[in-house]
């Protein structure tokens, strides 16, 4: 009987397995520019036409390859990077199946100009459609250029879903920018056309890269974060929740030195920006993740855009804990003037911090050992809450404080000044408290000689009804009195200056009809308790004394969030002695 | 206008209207004080618009008149010139003060821009010494409001039934009132007033308990006056809440305890209340008082003395800040709690002593 089962030719097969690797324009760049930062590339030139559907090219100044691993590499399955099963279990390069070029090879004409760095001979390997078409001796640099050419011109199907050159110009554009924040001592380059889309030089700050990516502008309004817990740090810049818009933002997620995309760790990251940003805000976040390489499984998405981590409920819950941090400390509020971004550290690819980057295991004799970023220890940028030494707040010095237009309050501090704004900040500190008391705290509630009579619209009555327990919770002992009428007993008082009635009126009105503060809100509670502090707090315009301040600094100090009040608004407006001497003409 | 006096009496009439005088002001005039010539004597006068002061002086007036004056400076002035004779002189906008070898020239704006000071019928009012009005004041104004949506609030109730006075003060979460016979002069009428409480400090300080005193009212305003001294203030419109209605009558659970020690305890475990609700919780027993602060991030603390107790247990928390209060106002050694229930008010009265003084507390009370 004939044989119905039969092995594809290579050809075939390696068209097959681009149909994975390579959908478009941008994920044949990526996997070229992968290879060149495998290559430990120190610069890195992309050039595209149409789009990338015409023509792509990706240079690189790497270690190259001699002619026979040149011709090894077009093979499937033909890799430098791991030998065994061992190695693929802690991937520590971008590149290890060994199929990227074959399957690129296989729908473009294809071009490889390759020398190492130690012969000095080169070579150029030229593939139609899957066949070795030219294999010849040229010379040129160490490095390795490859050009692709015609992508899918013989597999049109796969052509027909290509969208415009403008839209393929963007994925590449984003595929480079996305490696580019990963590799910070590389420098790259993309010409769309022959017109320049990015030029960032090699850094060793994740901050000018950023810079040098969309401008100082997103640069200053990032903080730094740098948080080390169990094996796992999280480190990376994060938008100040004043700086935050709603809307399209950046976000960008790495891990061990390669970019990936995981919707639950940006929900992670947003869950410790919650009650410090509008309804509908989003922070723009760029966080680098770095972890054993045997915790993360790399290899689990054919473009590799997404990975499986061993502990998934622990990173998650390492990154709120890191964005949090951040969150705490005096960097995160608002500053007057210009503002210095704080660098972050980032070690080499796929490392606990302080080893060094392996070898790749061919051998590549010469090639220089350059890390992929900048070697560092872990250097916190922000003194850890738990140490409770902020150098940046306030002095507590006293009569170092004054209160501005009765609304505002002044102070200094160790390295300059801060304006806290009286009603925010007391609104922060009430809102943490009330949860506070939620969770198991008891609130103590004022009875009242002459009982309030209130009389409320029948939504108004229907929101006291509901609430009731809740609203006792906060210190409202109520009554209701026939349908429009309720009676006060007992009241909260959180301070001096409390009006009850006033704070119980704008309470009910804005839980019966809503608003932006109390619709962000997650459960009952957490809608009370905002309410609650936004019409509790301190008003401006309200004189305080001394003791006052003192008291209401120290109490928003020791909340978790000071910086931020409930609504998304700085409380913290900082201005340091560089900006006061840059003002003066001192510096 | 041009007068002699003497640098105490100048300095003396000055310091007495100096503290009416606003810090800040938005009207420019009312930062001056008026001084005016009388046959033989200066009348200054200051006014912030609701309280407003005048005080009489010796002096000898060589020429008659009427000049405004910086208060503040020459307040400032006055203390430091040298103990000799002060003479002061106007001269158009200017006025000239010299005392030894000092002199000074200050700019004054004219007497006519200055307020007039409100008309009080002083003959259709009555008499009274001024020693019953500052007990009074001295034992209730505590307790008045500082929030201000309730203006009532902000005043003491001042009620004058024909051989009896009392003061009423009330925030909401505590009262304190204070009853005297008194011996009025005249047919007095029945009154109820609702007084700023700075308007009842001028009269606690500069009138002498011995005084003889005028008082009359206009719609408006509340005047007191002797021969030497006037007070005007200001009046709160009514109506004061009925606080008779809200005095318990049924406090059967009665404690008599020890001033000096209840405050000593009070004071010691509030250090670890809260800052926000000062609370601390009063359990009575037979024969004792516990005393405890829980505070969830500070911590906690305990104290107990022996009392006079003998009615069930009884557990209550109040703010400490009220209670010590109350405490400082009290003076006689003992002092008397009643109380119904944990969520009723409080009474505290005096143990002994001549005086019918009586404050109350509204429980705080935990919700859970
Ligand atoms: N730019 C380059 N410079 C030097 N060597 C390269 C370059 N590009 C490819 N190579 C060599 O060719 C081999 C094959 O490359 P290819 O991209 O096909 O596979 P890979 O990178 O090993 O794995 P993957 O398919 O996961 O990308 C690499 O292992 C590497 O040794
Ligand atoms: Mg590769």
């Amino acid at each position: 009987m004939q044989r119905r089962i039969h092995i594809l030719p290579d050809h075939v097969a390696n068209q097959i397995a681009a149909g994975e690797v390579v959908e478009r324009p941008a994920s044949a760049i990526k996997e070229l520019v992968e290879n060149s930062l495998d290559a430990l590339a120190s610069q890195i030139e992309i050039e595209i036409r149409n789009g990338g559907k015409t023509e792509l090219r990706v240079a690189d100044d790497g270690y190259g390859m001699g002619r026979d691993d040149a011709l090894l590499a077009i093979d499937r399955h033909a890799t430098s990077k791991i030998r065994d099963e061992k190695d693929l279990r802690a991937i520590r390069s971008l590149g290890f199946r060994g199929e990227a070029l074959p399957s690129i090879a296989a729908v473009s004409r294809f071009e490889l100009e390759t020398a190492s760095v130690e012969d000095g001979e080169g070579t150029r390997i030229k593939i139609n459609g899957g066949r070795v078409v030219a294999v010849e001796e040229i010379a040129r640099r160490p490095g390795t250029t490859v050009t692709v050419r015609s992508l899918f011109f013989n597999v049109p199907a796969r052509a027909k879903f290509l969208r415009s050159a403008a839209a393929e110009a963007r994925a590449v554009s984003e595929a480079t920018t996305a490696l580019a924040l990963a590799n910070l001592s590389t420098g790259f380059r993309l010409h769309s056309n022959g017109r320049e889309l990015l030029d960032v030089p090699r850094t060793g700050d994740l901050a000018a890269r950023i810079a040098a990516i969309w401008g100082e502008d997103l640069a200053s309004q990032l903080l730094p974060i740098d948080y080390l817990s169990d094996g796992l740090r999280v480190a990376g810049l994060i938008q100040r929740p004043a700086d935050t818009r709603p809307g399209s933002r950046r976000l960008y997620l790495f891990v061990n030195g390669r970019p990936f995309s995981d919707r639950f760790i940006v929900r992670a990251a947003e869950e410790a920006y919650r009650t410090t940003l509008p309804g509908g805000y989003r922070p723009v976040l760029f966080l680098y993740l770095e972890l054993p390489a045997e915790e993360v499984d790399v290899n689990v998405h054919p473009a590799k855009a997404e990975v499986r981590f061993l502990n998934k409920m622990k990173v998650e819950a390492t990154v709120t804990e890191a964005v949090r941090s951040g969150l705490e400390g005096i960097e995160s509020t608002a500053s007057l003037g210009q503002q210095a971004t704080g660098t972050v550290q980032l070690t080499s690819r796929g490392l606990p911090p302080g080893q060094a980057r392996p070898r790749p295991t061919a051998a590549t004799p010469g090639g220089a050992q350059m890390a992929l970023f900048v070697p560092g220890e872990v250097v916190p940028s922000k003194p850890s809450a738990e140490t409770g030494e902020e150098p940046g707040w306030w002095t507590g010095r006293a009569g170092a404080m004054w209160q501005l237009h009765d609304s505002y309050i002044l102070a200094e501090t160790r390295s300059g000044l801060i304006i806290v704004d009286q009603h925010s900040a007391h609104e922060r500190v009430l809102f943490e408290q009330m949860m506070r008391d939620f969770r198991g705290g008891k609130t103590s509630s004022q009875r009242l000689l002459f009982p309030i009579t209130l009389r409320l619209s029948p939504g108004e009555m229907q929101a006291v009804e509901e609430l009731a327990g809740v609203l006792r919770r906060v210190g409202y002992e109520l009554e209701t009195f026939g349908s429009n009428t309720v009676i006060i007993h007992a009241v909260p008082n959180p301070h001096p200056h409390f009006d009850a009635e006033r704070c119980f009126r704008e309470m009910i009105a804005e839980l019966a009809h809503g608003s932006p503060l109390v619709d962000s809100a997650r459960n009952q509670h957490e809608r009370v308790a905002k309410s609650f502090a936004c019409k509790a707090a301190v008003k401006a315009g309200q004189p305080l004394s001394e003791r006052e301040m003192t008291e209401l600094f120290d109490r928003l100090f020791a909340s978790e969030l000071p910086g931020h009040d409930v609504h998304g608004r700085p409380t913290i407006l900082r201005l340091s002695l560089e900006e006061l001497a840059r003002r003066f003409g001192r510096s | 206008m041009k007068v002699t006096i003497t640098r105490e009496n100048f300095q003396r009439g000055l310091s007495a209207v100096a503290a009416t005088i606003p810090a800040r002001t938005t009207l420019p005039v009312l930062s001056n004080i008026l001084v005016e010539t009388l046959e033989d004597r200066l009348r200054v006068r200051g006014t912030d618009l609701d309280i407003s002061v005048s005080v009489q002086t010796p002096a000898e007036v060589e020429r008659a008149g009427a000049i405004t004056l910086p208060a503040k400076k020459v307040a400032d002035i006055a203390r430091e010139l040298p103990d000799a004779p002060v003479q002061l002189q106007a001269n158009g906008g200017r006025v000239s003060l010299v005392c030894g070898s000092s002199k000074f020239r200050l700019h004054s704006l004219s007497a006519d821009e200055y307020p007039s000071f409100p008309e009080v019928p002083f003959d259709e009012g009555w008499g009274l010494r001024s020693g019953e009005v500052q007990k009074l004041s001295a034992h209730t104004t505590f307790a008045v409001s500082s929030e201000e949506t309730r203006p009532v609030l902000n005043g003491v109730l001042w009620q004058v039934r024909g051989a009896e006075m009392r003061m009423v003060a009330t925030n909401g979460h505590r009262l304190a009132k204070m009853v005297v016979k008194v011996t009025r002069d005249a047919a007095g009428q029945d009154e109820d007033l609702i007084v700023p409480p700075k308007g009842l400090q001028q009269v606690e300080r500069l009138f002498d308990a011995e005084d003889q005193l005028q008082i009359a009212r206009s719609e408006s305003h509340l005047g007191f006056r002797t021969a030497r001294v006037e007070v005007y203030t200001r009046l709160i419109e009514g109506p004061y809440p009925n606080y008779e209605q809200v005095l318990p009558e049924d406090n059967d659970k009665i404690c008599i305890a020890d001033r000096g020690a209840l405050t000593a305890a009070v004071r010691r475990v509030a250090i670890v209340a809260s800052d926000q609700t000062h609370r601390v919780r009063l359990s009575f027993g037979p024969g004792t008082l516990a005393l405890a602060v829980q505070t969830p991030d500070l911590g906690e603390a305990e104290d107990e003395l022996g009392v006079e107790y003998s009615g069930a247990p009884l557990d209550i928390g109040f703010n400490a800040n009220y209670v010590l209060e109350i405490l400082r106002y009290i003076s006689t050694e003992e002092v008397r709690i009643a109380m119904s229930a944990p969520e009723r008010p409080a009474t505290f009265e005096p143990v002994g002593g001549d005086e019918t003084y009586l404050c109350l507390v509204m429980p705080l009370r935990l919700m859970e």
